[in-house]
């Protein structure tokens, strides 16, 4: 082995040590920081590139594609006091490699860090309920925080997700069975209304049924008065009928039609189905005999008064008794 | 070793560079390639002029050392080519050119936009909500904006 051998081995060692340091393949999805004597220079991309040997070194193997964070769970206490668990991701994407490499000292536990102060804090302005319910707003109000928060670092959060919003088990019992209390409550309501509309209906009811039969009543009343007075009109119309008709016409028609009646009456008597023989009281008998001389002497008692014939027509049985002597006319 | 190399010279170095181009398949990206050309290089030469093994070593790392500008030119002939994604982990570059409207004014020169169902920094002119902008240029995670 002599100095040249060695010289020669040495020398090929270096360029090839050279060469692999001057020759840097980055892969797709990151970029890499080159730093001259420790400073940073320049942003390698994806693909092949060259390096200056012994004055540059690869500083930080960034990565540019978009990352997931998870985000611990943390005990949260809302603005009316109840004491939540909740956990959540974070989505975010390296846009500029220096920066992220050099602005923040261990990025992912920071934004880590930044995200769950966030969540503290916007969960804590709100009641549970509005937790609870309004899971788009709070993503929404954390993302626009956080991200400006990690625009200096040359990031972007993409997203943030609350996953698990997990109250203390008491309260979800408490919260069950306020729900089922809700429930209840509702369907007694709903049943008191349909009592009470049933009973209103049926109040409703009785009261027109009331109206109408009065209505009827009144009606009817009304027209029973109408026929009352209709049938005394009548009569009275008869009557003054009758009374002109005997005032121009002669006794013995009038006389004749009492007595078509009287008999027609006995008649009657005598065909009663449940009697065989029927008592006559002798006055009766005797009036038989002396219907004929009754027209005799109401015409010579009365004369021409058509007044008094009608008296003796309304009443056939004011007749003088038997034996009683006839009025003589003067 | 040296006198495996010596005796068997020549082919040595063209089974050295065929062996190193090989592993350029298992280990991409690691410019194998191009050392085990160089080697290649060195045992066509040592057909023709058979020189001794210490001046073979350093033809050897002299090729080696002028494979990186050629290398260089054929990447950079590569880096022209347009790729099937140009915007690949480059989401900012790719809005430039579209048209958004605004959900919220631009105040002072900054404002945000609703883009893919996240929120992206906006620069530019003030501008009341309910105004289309243009992304003019992508900076960063922040974009900047004029009115379309």
């Amino acid at each position: 082995m002599t100095g040249f051998d060695l010289f020669a081995i040495a020398f090929v060692l270096l360029v090839i040590v050279t060469l692999f340091a001057g020759i840097k393949t980055v892969p797709q999805g990151y970029d890499w920081t080159i730093e001259r004597f420790g400073k940073y220079t320049r942003t390698l991309s994806p693909g092949l590139s060259l390096i200056v040997p012994y004055f540059d070194r690869v500083g930080r193997k960034m990565n540019m594609m978009e990352q997931v964070i998870a985000i611990p769970e943390q005990e949260v206490i809302t603005k009316d006091n109840a004491s939540v668990t909740v956990d959540g991701v974070a989505f975010f994407q390296v846009f500029e490699a220096a920066k992220a490499s050099y602005e923040v000292t261990n990025l992912e536990n920071a934004i880590t860090v930044l995200t769950m102060t966030n969540i503290r804090s916007v969960m804590g302005s709100m009641d549970l309920d509005q937790v609870l319910s309004h899971r788009d707003e709070i993503n929404e109000r954390l993302l626009r925080v956080v991200d400006a928060a990690v625009s200096p670092w040359g990031v972007k959060v993409n997203r943030i997700e609350i996953k698990d919003i997990v109250p203390p088990a008491d309260l979800v019992e408490a919260m069950g069975r306020q729900m089922k209390a809700e429930r209840v409550k509702r369907a007694d309501i709903l049943q008191a209304e349909g009592q009470r509309q049933s009973d209103i209906l049926r109040a409703e009811g009785a009261k027109q049924s009331q109206i109408l039969q009065a209505e009827g009543r009144r009606e009817a009343a009304f027209r029973d008065a109408e026929a009352r007075e209709r049938s005394a009109e009548a009569e009275a119309k008869a009557t003054q009928m009758v009374s002109e008709a005997i005032a121009k016409g002669d006794v013995a028609a009038l006389n004749y039609f009492i007595a078509d009646k009287y008999i027609k009456a006995f008649g009657q008597l005598a065909d009663a189905p449940n009697q065989k023989v029927i008592m006559l009281p002798i006055e009766a008998m005797s009036l038989l005999s002396s219907l004929a001389g009754i027209g005799e002497i109401a015409k010579a008692t009365f004369g021409e008064s058509a007044a008094s014939a009608l008296a003796a027509a309304r009443r056939p049985t004011s007749v003088p008794p038997a034996g009683s002597p006839p009025p003589v006319t003067p | 070793m040296t006198d495996m190399f010596v005796t068997l010279g020549t082919w040595n170095w063209l089974i050295f560079g065929l062996v190193l181009m090989a592993l350029e398949l298992v280990a991409p990206g690691v410019f194998l390639f191009w050392l085990g050309l160089a080697a290649v290089l060195v045992g066509l030469v040592s057909f023709a002029i058979s020189p001794s093994w210490q001046v073979q070593l350093l033809m050897f790392a002299v090729f080696a050392a002028a494979a990186v500008p050629v290398w260089r030119r054929l990447a950079r002939t590569d880096r022209t080519a347009q790729a099937n994604s140009p915007f690949l982990n480059r989401r900012a570059e790719a809005l430039v050119g579209r048209v958004f409207t605004l959900e919220k004014p631009i105040i002072d020169g900054s404002g945000t936009v609703r883009i893919d169902d996240t929120v992206w920094r906006v620069a530019g002119p003030d501008a009341p909500a309910g105004s289309r902008v243009k992304i003019v240029r992508a900076d960063g995670a922040s974009l900047t904006v004029a009115a379309a």
